[in-house]
């Protein structure tokens, strides 16, 4: 059981930087589509910055960079010029896939992929709490950017409903004429706000990458930030409630696992259909109940 | 889209036209055998597309002249394939199992032709050939080891795409040999062979029910699976040096495919006058190619944890197989999913 839950844990903590990540953009008005190629790039990012200095807190910084580029580039397509958002979230996640694909192969400098092995981020055992039967190897012997995962949750839900720099950002993704009228400028929030989707969602990567692999593949993500993106719609935007979705998904995918090795006589296809079919009829029962941000996609 | 290639076949036009213009041995040239290759995808892809670009590179040395056409798409496979057969040439190699049936409907129009599809699991008399090693070998053999060397006596095997012939050769001789040697077999499937993270978290959840050797056929994720293991200090298998090079102390041995003796091998009997129709598996008992090979270095097979009764063993079965005194036939139900 406790297996299982850690288990479930691994699986979700990628998601929950990323959903985090969507929030921030979805929140101001910019649908988060572009999750997953700005995850892939702070994967590569973060490999890359930990290889070159040997430090991963350099490797984290890279990959927040990394996906805050690649963010910076949807930024200035959809927010300045306009641009539909699905297309453009799209296209960056095709492009983030050739372009770290590509530069892993020249930065070897031989046409053969760079092999890098990196140790990955061990786990931080909180003293005396992690030895709490049960409850202590699951919340209190994770590795850092897990408990970083919480940390999120909570600044992200006091800066939106609780500081004056979230209700304007929320204030954007519903009637940005309004925060026009306020005085504030709509188009920098948004801007703002899509970079540092783009910063959290590198740390998504970094998570894949650093924390558990230790190398950087091709594709890495492997459609994570499409899930993400089910999560926070099925979280309604909220960051605690979107990071329970992450749990529900990496439950459901651990729960697969398990499954097909006690042998349940279904093709393993079935089996792996099952997070997936969660997510779609999650998503179908909300239906009509969750309410999208009110301008969101919405160009000004 | 498909793109025509390449400098080298401009070269050879070049020096045909300067061979004309001296007006000498202009026979010769025809003479020469031409072998060429359809990718499914781009030929620097640095994995199974350039692997295809280095198969029909490793031609040349047994005399042919080739070249090669990239990202063929599945509709324009049987026209890929007619092309170059109108143009005389002696090896048409489909760099994928599904060319077998574009090569089914050219093949009668050019008898004098080889087809040859890599990794495929078919053939067509007199003249379209499937070639892959053999998987049930080399699965068997893996099988053997992990039982040897697990002190649980459980092992686990992690692969992709359940149901595909070369998987379930490998992933069923892999239990129906672990299992005869007195270990319990657990068999995951990963939605997607270059998923690491997600067939590392398959891997823990072997480890976790007390697997203490693990294997599996997967591409990128393989990654992922070493990861685990050298994470929870267990025994793995892998399919390249990348592997050992991950956890030396922990990997036991890789199977190393060597696809250009395997081509190379046919090519060879081809330029003989020889056709094949049949799907030709390389392994133990095919003579001077085995098709692939049980390295854990460039020379050494097995790696320091395996001590010298077990790779005997393991060797010892590989001389059986040599000699058709052990045979393996995995169905779907020994490469099953689960215990």
């Amino acid at each position: 059981m406790i297996d299982f839950l850690e288990a479930a844990i691994r699986i979700a903590t990628p998601l929950v930087f990323a959903a985090l990540g969507g929030i921030l953009s979805e929140r101001a008005g910019v649908f988060a589509v572009g999750l997953e190629g700005m995850m892939l790039t702070g994967a590569f990012a973060a490999v890359i910055g930990t290889w070159l200095t040997g430090f991963s807190a350099v490797g984290i910084i890279f990959a927040m960079a990394g996906g805050g580029l690649l963010a910076t580039v949807v930024a200035i397509v959809t927010v300045r010029h306009r641009a539909d958002n699905m297309v453009t979230g799209l296209t960056s996640n095709i492009l983030a896939l050739g372009l770290t694909t590509y530069l892993m192969r020249i930065l070897s400098g031989s046409g053969r992929p760079l092999a890098i092995h990196l140790d990955p981020i061990g786990a931080w055992p909180v003293p005396v709490l992690s030895k709490i039967p049960v409850l202590g190897p699951i919340a209190f012997n994770q590795p850092p950017l897990t408990y970083l995962a919480v940390i999120g949750c909570a600044v992200l839900s006091v800066f939106l409903f609780r500081s004056q720099w979230g209700l304007k950002l929320c204030a954007t993704g519903e009637n940005p004429e309004a925060v026009f009228a306020a005085g504030a400028d709509p188009l920098n929030i948004r801007m703002t706000a899509v970079i540092g989707c783009g910063a959290i969602a590198g740390i998504a990567g970094a998570v894949l990458s650093l924390q558990q692999v230790g190398t950087f593949t091709d594709g890495m993500t492997g459609g994570r930030g499409y899930l993400a993106l089910a999560s926070l719609i099925v979280g309604r935007w909220n960051p605690w409630g979107a990071a329970l979705a992450c749990l529900g998904f990496g439950a459901a995918e651990a729960l697969e696992l398990r499954l097909q090795s006690l042998g349940v006589p279904l093709s393993s296809y079935v089996m792996q259909m099952a997070p997936y079919l969660i997510a779609l009829a999650v998503l179908a029962g909300l239906g009509r109940s969750s309410r999208l941000p009110a301008a969101i996609g919405k160009p000004l | 889209m498909m793109k025509m290639i390449s400098s080298r076949r401009r070269l050879s036009a070049a020096s045909a036209i300067l061979m004309l213009s001296s007006a000498a041995f202009a026979g010769s040239a025809l003479a020469e055998d031409k072998a060429a290759i359809l990718l499914p995808g781009s030929a620097n892809d640095q994995s199974w597309n350039a692997l295809g670009y280095a198969i029909v590179k490793s031609l040349e040395p047994h005399g042919f002249k080739t070249a090669y056409t990239e990202n063929v798409a599945d509709a324009d496979e049987a026209e890929a394939v007619r092309d170059y057969a109108n143009q005389g040439y002696k090896i048409v190699l489909g760099h994928s199992g599904r060319f077998v049936s574009a090569m089914e409907q050219v093949a009668p129009d050019f008898p004098k032709t080889q087809f040859i599809a890599v990794s495929g699991n078919e053939g067509a008399a007199p003249n379209v050939m499937s070639i892959d090693y053999n998987n049930a070998q080399f699965g068997c053999q893996i099988g053997l080891l992990a039982a040897k060397m697990s002190k649980t006596h459980k092992v686990g095997g992690i692969y992709g795409l359940q149901g595909v012939p070369n998987i379930t050769a490998q992933a069923g001789a892999f239990r129906l040999c672990a299992a005869k040697a007195g270990a319990e077999v657990t068999i995951l499937y990963v939605k997607d062979m270059e998923d690491a993270a997600e067939t590392k978290e398959a891997a823990l959840s072997l480890i976790a029910k007390g697997a203490d050797v693990l294997t599996g056929k997967l591409n990128a994720a393989e990654a992922g699976l070493v990861q685990a293991a050298k994470e929870k200090h267990v025994y793995v298998t892998g399919r390249g040096f990348d592997q050992t090079a991950i956890a030396p102390d922990l990997v036991l041995t890789n199977i190393v495919e060597d696809w250009p003796s395997m081509i190379g091998s046919a090519a060879e009997d081809v330029k003989a006058g020889k056709l094949f129709g049949t799907f030709v598996q390389y392994g133990y008992d095919t003579g001077k190619t085995t098709g692939a090979s049980l390295k854990y270095s460039a020379d050494k097979a097995y790696g320091p944890a395996v001590p010298e009764a077990v790779s005997k063993e393991v060797d010892a079965m590989a001389a059986d197989f040599a000699s058709g005194k052990l045979k393996v036939t995995p169905t779907d139900q020994d490469a099953r999913s689960g215990s």
